[in-house]
C-alpha cells in the first residue's frame, strides 16, 4: 500500500479516505520507492519536514507524532527557546493524548506551540519539525482521537539528517561536528568524524566536498567551510599538544577469535581495518607498497597532504589499535584471494584500488615510451623522489593532458620538480573541468599555462622519445537534447607543441593482473569488482570489496565510506551469519530517490558573514618546494565560520507495522521505538 | 537603502539588522539574549520578533530583529497585536523551563529576564514547567563561580565574553534540548580548566545562572562569634563603585561610609588594601630595580590573581618574569595573621580576615595552599562587592544614610595616593614609577601624575626616563586577558621589548572587576567615572608616594627591616607553578557522550 490515504504535503491536503480504491491508485504518487522499502512490513505512515502521509487507517497518529517529536526534542541543541521548550512540551502533551479528557484544548495548545516553533525557531530543526504536526491537527483533528493502533502493531524508525549529511558519501554528521566546535568541544568534533573514518586531517585537506555543494548557504554568502573546519579540529587536537587516545579495545570473545585480511592499505582498506579493529577483530593488512595511504599517499602530492599527517591517520592508527600491516605484499604476485581464504581468514576485504593510468588513445603512444608517462606513474615517481630521495630528473617543458584533480596534481608537481614551463591541455572549457576550482586557481597562480578546447591527436616521436604533441583546436557544439554542450575538432587546426615530457592524466583503470581465475571474483567489463551495492559482498562467500576497485577511480570520501560499510557487513556476517541492510541505509535511499533534501532554500537570506579564507603560502615561493600550500585557519576564524552553519536538520519518521531492522532481535541500542 | 518601521521611513546599510535600524531611530524592540556592548546577538531567546511585510499584499512574516538583515522596501511593524502576542508566547516558553523561585536567586530584584517579561506584557504562563535536574553540572567545591542551569536562558553571553574579551575560552556548551547548558571545560577532571575565575561571565549573565560562591553567611557567623576578631580589608576600587548600589551617582567616593557600615555590622577592625598596595610598591619596586640593573627584564606585575592564573595555565615559560611580590590582599592577610597578633597581643587563630574585593579570582587566590600555614589562612573569606551589598541588606544597613568615618587603625590602614590608584589599569605602573624615580634619584618625580601610562586603550606602552643609572624604562600596560595574551605573544616572538609590564585581567582593571556590580543590558558601564574618582582620591591625598607612607615606614622599622629582607620574602613574596595541562581525551568516552542523546528507549 504505497498510495497515501490521507495527509498533508507541501501545503496540499490529501484525503482519499472516501474515495474508492481505483481513485487512490490514480492519485499521483508523492513518494517513490516506498514499495521496495519493505515488502513484508506494511508502511503505516511517513512523517517529514514537508508534511506527513498516512497509508493505513490503523495508524495511531498521536503515537507516531509523539515518537517523532521526542526524537526532535533529543536532537534540539537547546539554545533557542521555541525549539528547546516546544519539542519537549509537545512531546509531553502527545504522550498524554490518549488519556486526556479535554482533547480539543490539549490539541489547541499543541498546534499553538508547533506553529510557533516552526515560525520562530533559530535553525532548521525547530523550523521544520513542527510543520507536519500542526497541519495534521489542523486538518485531521479526529485522527488524534482514535485509540492506540487497533492491531497493537506500530513501530517508528526516526532518522535525523541534513542536506550536507545526505550529500556526503560517508554520511558524516557535518552539523554535529560544527556544533561541537562551536560549543567549545573540539575533541568531540573530532569524535564525530572519527566515528566514521580515521583520516580526519587528511579528509580535511583534500576532500572534494559534496557537503559544501549541498550547503544551503551556498547560494547566499557562500557554503560553510566544512572542510576547513574539519581540518581545524583534526589539527587542533594533534598540534595543541593534546591527544586523542585510540586504545586497542578489550578482547571480545565473539569477535576476538575471528581474523580478517584486508588487501590494500588505501583509504578503503584502512577505514575497514579501523572499524573492524574497534569491534575487536584481528586484522592483517596487506599492502603492495612500502607505506600506507594508497592513492592518498602516491596520488596526492605532499604540498596538499603532508605525508606525516597521512601516516598518523593510517599506519599509526592501525598499529595502535593492534592491527598488523605487511608491506611489499602484492595481490596476484605474492598471494591470491584463494590463498588468503585457505590460510583461514574468516573474511577478506579487497580494497586494492585502481592504480593503472589510462592511455590517451592517440597515435604513437606506448607504455614505457621515453618522454611519456601516465599521471599516476609520474606522481608515484615524484613521491618516491620527494620522500625517499629516488633520483628523478625533470627539465624543460612539460605537457599534461587532462582536467581533473590528478592533472592539477601533475602540473603543480612538475613545476615543483623544476620544469621550465608547464602546459595543461584540456579538451573542454575551464568551467567544464572536473578539478576543484581552488586547485585550478592555485595552478594558475603558480604559472601553469592552460590550453582549453585543445586535444592531442598524436605524439611527436624523435629518436624513440616523445618530444611533443600534435594538438587540435576544439569548438563547442550546439546543445543536444539533454542540454549538454559537446566539443568537436576544428578541421585543419593541427599544430605542434614541443616539450620534454608528456603526461597523460585522464584517469586510472583497474590493474587486471591482480585477480586470477581461481580467486573466483566476478568483475565487470571495466575490470571493476562486482558487489552487492548494499553489503559490498562479492561473488565469493567471505569476500567483500570496496573503494576504487569497485567504483573505478573515485574520491577519498567514497573509498572511506566503502571501507566503513564493508566493516559493518563483515561484522554482521561474522557475528550474525549474514550481512544486512540497515534501516538507516533504507531511509537514505528513500531520501535520495525522492530528492527530499535538495529542494529547499532558506526563506530569509541570512546576515552576510563572508566565508573564512584559508591562508596560503605565496605562489612564487611555494613552487620551489613541496611544503604544504594551504595553512590552517585560526581559532577565531574557525569559531566564526562555525557560526555560519544554519543547522538544516530534518527529522523523518517511518511508521511501520513491524520494526524496520531486518533482524529484530539484534541491536537493542538502535533507535527503534516500539509504541 | 530605505524601509519603514511603524510607518517611519528609515535609511539603512546592507549590513544592518532590523534591530540596528530600529535602535538608531529610537524605536524600542524588546530584547533579552542580545548584548550590544560585546557585539553579541546569538538569536537564541527569539523575543525580538517583529512583523515583516516584504511584499505588499502577501502574508507578513514574523522574524527576529536581531539576526535578520533589513531589506530594501520592507515594511516593519513592531507593535501589531499579532507580534505582541508572539513575543508573549515566546516569553511563556522561556519561563516554562526557567527556575522561577526568584526569592532564592542571586539576581532577585535585578533580573533581565523579568524585565523582558515585563516589557512584552506577559500576563500568564500556559505551559507547565518541566523540572530540570542540575546534577549534570557538578561544581568543584572551591570554585569561585557557580553555574545554575535551571536559571540559564542559554543566551551564551558568558561564552562570548570568555572567548572574545578574555580569549580564555573556558566554557563548553553541553547537553541537548532541555538539558542544554554551559560548563567549564575539564572543571571536574584531573587536568585543570582554562578558567581563571576572572568573573567577566558573571558580569554579563542576564539572570542568576552565573554567580559567585556566596560566602556572606560565613562572614555573619564570624561577626556573631564573640571569640573571633573580625578584620576587614577593602580594595581600592570598592570605594568608588559601591555607592551605585545605593543609588549614589557613579564614581561617588563612599570610603568613609563603607568603614562606618562595617563597624555597624560588627567588624572589629577595618583596614585598607591600599595600604598593602603601598607596601607592594616598596617590595615590587625594589625587585624591578634589582632586575633592571641586572638586565633581567621584563618584570610583570603579579597583583592580579586572574592574570597570575592565566600565566600559570597558558604561559608557564614566562613565570620567572612575574614579580614574586604577593598581591596587596595577600600581603595584608599575611601581616594580619603575623604582625597584628604581636601588636595586639592576640592569637592569630582568633582572627578572621575578610576581604571585600571587586573580584571573583581573589576567592581562588585566598584559597591557594601557599597562603595557608598550620591551618590558618592569611585571608579567610573574600566577598565580592555584590556579596557585600547582600550582606548589608541582610543586616539592614543603608549605606547612603550613614556618616563617613575614617580608618582608625594605627596599623596597616593608612594609604597614599599611589596605593589607591591600584584599582585602575595603569595605576600600579604609575605608583611604581613614582617610587622607582625616588629610589634611583633620591628625589621626587617633578610631574607626579604620569600621564604617559594613563588611558583606556587595552594595550599601552611608554618609555619613562627614571634617570640615574637606569635611564629609560620601557613600560607596557594591558588590561583584559585578550590584550595580555597578545602582549605575551609579541614579547615571546621578540616583536616587542619591555622592562616592566602591568597586567590586569579585567577590562579597565579592578574598577570593572568580575566581582563588581552588574549592569543590565550593559557591559563596561561607568568605568570612566570610577577611574576618575580614583585619580581624584589620589589628588586629594597629601601623601602620594608609597615610600612616604608612614605606617609602611613604621612596619619596616619595627618588623620587616627593609624591602626584600628575609622576613619580607617570607611574608610578602610567593612562587608560581606550571599549571598547563595538556588534556587527553579518550575517544571511547567521547563516543559514549556523543551517543548518549541518541539512544532513546521509549516504551
Amino acid at each position: 500500500m504505497t498510495k497515501p490515504l490521507f495527509g498533508f504535503w507541501d501545503g496540499q491536503k490529501i484525503d482519499m479516505r472516501d474515495s474508492g480504491e481505483p481513485d487512490r491508485q490514480n492519485a499521483a504518487p508523492i513518494l517513490t520507492g516506498l514499495e521496495e522499502f519493505d515488502s513484508a512490513n506494511p508502511i503505516k505512515a511517513f512523517i517529514a519536514d514537508r508534511g506527513f502521509l498516512v497509508f493505513d487507517e490503523q495508524t495511531d497518529l498521536a503515537a507516531a507524532f509523539h515518537q517523532y517529536m521526542s526524537q526532535a526534542a533529543q536532537e534540539s541543541c537547546g539554545k533557542c527557546t521555541p525549539c528547546r521548550v516546544g519539542t519537549q512540551q509537545i512531546s509531553d502533551l502527545l504522550a498524554k493524548v490518549h488519556q486526556t479528557q479535554n482533547l480539543r484544548s490539549e490539541l489547541a495548545d499543541i498546534v499553538a506551540m508547533a506553529e510557533h516553533m516552526a515560525e520562530t525557531s533559530l535553525c532548521g530543526l525547530g523550523q521544520s519539525s513542527g510543520r507536519g504536526l500542526a497541519a495534521a491537527i489542523r486538518h485531521f483533528p479526529d485522527a488524534f482521537s482514535m485509540d492506540e493502533a487497533a492491531d497493537g502493531l506500530q513501530h517508528s524508525y526516526t532518522y535525523v539528517t541534513a542536506p550536507c549529511i545526505e550529500a556526503c558519501p560517508a554520511k558524516l554528521d557535518v552539523p554535529a561536528y560544527i556544533d561541537c566546535l562551536k560549543d567549545g568541544k573540539p575533541d568531540h568534533a573530532l569524535g564525530v568524524v572519527l566515528d566514521k573514518y580515521p583520516m580526519a586531517a587528511s579528509c580535511g585537506r583534500v576532500c572534494v566536498r559534496f557537503c559544501e555543494s549541498a550547503c544551503r548557504r551556498a547560494n547566499a554568502d557562500g557554503a560553510v567551510g566544512i572542510k576547513m573546519l574539519k581540518r581545524f579540529v583534526a589539527d587542533q587536537v594533534s598540534e595543541g599538544g593534546r591527544e586523542i587516545i585510540l586504545k586497542k579495545p578489550q578482547a571480545q570473545a565473539a569477535a576476538g577469535n575471528k581474523r580478517v585480511a584486508i588487501v590494500g592499505a588505501g583509504p578503503a582498506g584502512v577505514t575497514c581495518a579501523y572499524h573492524l579493529l574497534l569491534s575487536g577483530f584481528k586484522v592483517d593488512v596487506f599492502e603492495a607498497g612500502q607505506s600506507a595511504g594508497g592513492m592518498a599517499l602516491v596520488g596526492i602530492p605532499s604540498y596538499r597532504l603532508p605525508k606525516d599527517v597521512l601516516k598518523a591517520e593510517t599506519e599509526d592508527v592501525i598499529r595502535s589499535l593492534g592491527g598488523m600491516i605487511y608491506y611489499g605484499q602484492k595481490l596476484g604476485k605474492d598471494y591470491s584471494v584463494e590463498a588468503l581464504v585457505k590460510q583461514g581468514y574468516d573474511a577478506v576485504f579487497l580494497g586494492f584500488g585502481a592504480s593503472r593510468g589510462t592511455l590517451l588513445g592517440v597515435d604513437n603512444e606506448a607504455p614505457g615510451l621515453s618522454g611519456y608517462a601516465a599521471g599516476v606513474d609520474f606522481l608515484l615517481d615524484v613521491h618516491n623522489h620527494v620522500e625517499h630521495g629516488k633520483k628523478m630528473a625533470l627539465q624543460g617543458e612539460v605537457v599534461v593532458v587532462g582536467g581533473g584533480n590528478v592533472a592539477m596534481d601533475c602540473v603543480r608537481s612538475a613545476l615543483r620538480m623544476g620544469a621550465s614551463k608547464v602546459h595543461l591541455i584540456y579538451r573542454r572549457t575551464r568551467e567544464d573541468m572536473p578539478a576543484d576550482h581552488e586547485e585550478i586557481d592555485a595552478a594558475e597562480h603558480e604559472g601553469v599555462e592552460f590550453h582549453f578546447l585543445s586535444n592531442p591527436s598524436h605524439l611527436i616521436i624523435e629518436n624513440d622519445k616523445a618530444v611533443g604533441v600534435e594538438l587540435l583546436q576544439m569548438r563547442q557544439t550546439e546543445r543536444d537534447a539533454r542540454g549538454r554542450v559537446g566539443v568537436e575538432a576544428v578541421p585543419g587546426s593541427e599544430h605542434v607543441l614541443r616539450c620534454d615530457l608528456v603526461i597523460a592524466a585522464i584517469g586510472q583503470q583497474m590493474d587486471r593482473d591482480v585477480l586470477c581465475a581461481e580467486d573466483d571474483i566476478t568483475t565487470d567489463r571495466w575490470g571493476c569488482i562486482q558487489v552487492d551495492a548494499d553489503t559490498l559482498q562479492t561473488s565469493r562467500d567471505k569476500v567483500f570489496a570496496g573503494g576504487d576497485c569497485v567504483l573505478g577511480p573515485l574520491t577519498l570520501i567514497h573509498a572511506m565510506d566503502h571501507g566503513a560499510k564493508a566493516a559493518t557487513s563483515i561484522r554482521d556476517y561474522l557475528l550474525k551469519g549474514r550481512s544486512q541492510v540497515s534501516p538507516e541505509a533504507r531511509m537514505q535511499k528513500l531520501l535520495a530517490k525522492n530528492r527530499l533534501l535538495r529542494s529547499d532554500k532558506p526563506t530569509i537570506t541570512p546576515i552576510r558573514i563572508d566565508r573564512a579564507r584559508v591562508p596560503e603560502l605565496d605562489a612564487m615561493e611555494r613552487v620551489k618546494n613541496f611544503e604544504e600550500v594551504e595553512q590552517g585557519i585560526s581559532k577565531n576564524a574557525a569559531y566564526r565560520e562555525a557560526e555560519r552553519c544554519l543547522r538544516c536538520y530534518r527529522v523523518y519518521s517511518m511508521v511501520t507495522r513491524y520494526p524496520l531492522a531486518a533482524d529484530t532481535s539484534a541491536s537493542p541500542q538502535s533507535s527503534q521505538h516500539a509504541v | 537603502m530605505k524601509a519603514t518601521i511603524n510607518g517611519l521611513e528609515v535609511g539603512f546599510e546592507a549590513s544592518d539588522t532590523i534591530l540596528d535600524v530600529a535602535r538608531r531611530n529610537g524605536i524600542h524592540i524588546p530584547t533579552l539574549c542580545e548584548l550590544h556592548d560585546i557585539n553579541h546577538s546569538p538569536a537564541t531567546c527569539r523575543v525580538c520578533l517583529v512583523e515583516v511585510h516584504q511584499v505588499e499584499g502577501a502574508e507578513p512574516s514574523y522574524l527576529t530583529a536581531c539576526d535578520t538583515a533589513m531589506g530594501e522596501g520592507w515594511r516593519i511593524m513592531t507593535r501589531t497585536p499579532v507580534v505582541r502576542e508572539k513575543r508573549r508566547v515566546q516569553m511563556e516558553m522561556t519561563l516554562a523551563d526557567h527556575h522561577q523561585d526568584c526569592a532564592t536567586c542571586s539576581r532577585t530584584g535585578d533580573c533581565e529576564l523579568l524585565d523582558a517579561a515585563d516589557s512584552v506584557g506577559l500576563q500568564r504562563v500556559r505551559f507547565q514547567r518541566r523540572p530540570l535536574a542540575t546534577t549534570a553540572l557538578d561544581i568543584p567545591e572551591n570554585a569561585a563561580i557557580i553555574y545554575d542551569q535551571t536559571r540559564c536562558i542559554r543566551c551564551l553571553r558568558c561564552v562570548t565574553v570568555c572567548r572574545e574579551i578574555q580569549t580564555v575560552d573556558a566554557f563548553e556548551v553541553v547537553g541537548r534540548g532541555a538539558k542544554a547548558g554551559v560548563r567549564i571545560r575539564n572543571a571536574d577532571s584531573a587536568g585543570e580548566s582554562a578558567c581563571v575565575a576572572c568573573g567577566q561571565c558573571v558580569m554579563v549573565c542576564p539572570t542568576g545562572a552565573l554567580t559567585e560562591r556566596d560566602q556572606t553567611q560565613q562572614v555573619v557567623d564570624y561577626l556573631a562569634d564573640p571569640d573571633i576578631i573580625t578584620v576587614f580589608q577593602i580594595a581600592p576600587a570598592i570605594r568608588v563603585g559601591f555607592g551605585e548600589e545605593f543609588g549614589l551617582p557613579a564614581g561617588t567616593n563612599v570610603e568613609g561610609q563603607v568603614v562606618t557600615a562595617l563597624h555597624r555590622i560588627g567588624a572589629d577592625m577595618v583596614l585598607d588594601t591600599s595600604f598593602a598596595a603601598d607596601l607592594v610598591i616598596m617590595e615590587e619596586g625594589n625587585e624591578v630595580l634589582q632586575r633592571l640593573r641586572k638586565g633581567e627584564g621584563p618584570v610583570m606585575t603579579s597583583c592580579c590573581p586572574g592574570w597570575v592564573s592565566f600565566a600559570e595555565k597558558n604561559y608557564p615559560e614566562i613565570l620567572p618574569h612575574l614579580s614574586t611580590s604577593r598581591s596587596p590582599q595577600q600581603c595584608l592577610g599575611s601581616l594580619v595573621k603575623s604582625y597584628l597578633p604581636k601588636k595586639m597581643g592576640v592569637r592569630a587563630d582568633k582572627i578572621r580576615m575578610v576581604s571585600i574585593m571587586p573580584c571573583t579570582a581573589k576567592k581562588e587566590e585566598a584559597a591557594r595552599e601557599e597562603f595557608c600555614h598550620d591551618g590558618i589562612k592569611d585571608v579567610d573569606v573574600v566577598l565580592t562587592i555584590r556579596e557585600f551589598a547582600r550582606l548589608l541588606r541582610h543586616e539592614g544597613v543603608d549605606l547612603k544614610a550613614l556618616p563617613a568615618t575614617p580608618f582608625d587603625s594605627p596599623h596597616l590602614a593608612e594609604y597614599t595616593g599611589a596605593g589607591v590608584i591600584f584599582g585602575t589599569s595603569g595605576g600600579v605602573m604609575e605608583a611604581a614609577i613614582r617610587t622607582l624615580y625616588y629610589a634611583v634619584n633620591g628625589k621626587e618625580l617633578g610631574q607626579i601624575e604620569v600621564e604617559a601610562v594613563r588611558g583606556s586603550e587595552h594595550l599601552r606602552s611608554a618609555s619613562i626616563d627614571v634617570g640615574g643609572d637606569v635611564g629609560q624604562v620601557r613600560v607596557a600596560i594591558c588590561h583584559s586577558l585578550k590584550a595580555a595574551r597578545s602582549l605575551v605573544e609579541s614579547v615571546k616572538a621578540g616583536e616587542s621589548e619591555y622592562d616592566f609590564i602591568e597586567v590586569m585581567a579585567c577590562p579597565g582593571g579592578c574598577i570593572h572587576g568580575g566581582g563588581h556590580l552588574r549592569g543590565k543590558h550593559r557591559y563596561f558601564k561607568q568605568v570612566e567615572q570610577r577611574r576618575d574618582a580614583l585619580y581624584s582620591a589620589d589628588r586629594q591625598k597629601q601623601v602620594r608616594q608609597s615610600h612616604h607612607n608612614v605606617q609602611v615606614q613604621k612596619l619596616y622599622e619595627e618588623y620587616l627591616e627593609h624591602p626584600l629582607s628575609h622576613r619580607s620574602h617570607e611574608l610578602l613574596h610567593t612562587h608560581y607553578r606550571d599549571r598547563k595541562h595538556p588534556a587527553c581525551a579518550d575517544i571511547q568516552a567521547i563516543w559514549q557522550e556523543l551517543d548518549a542523546h541518541r539512544t532513546t528507549e521509549e516504551a
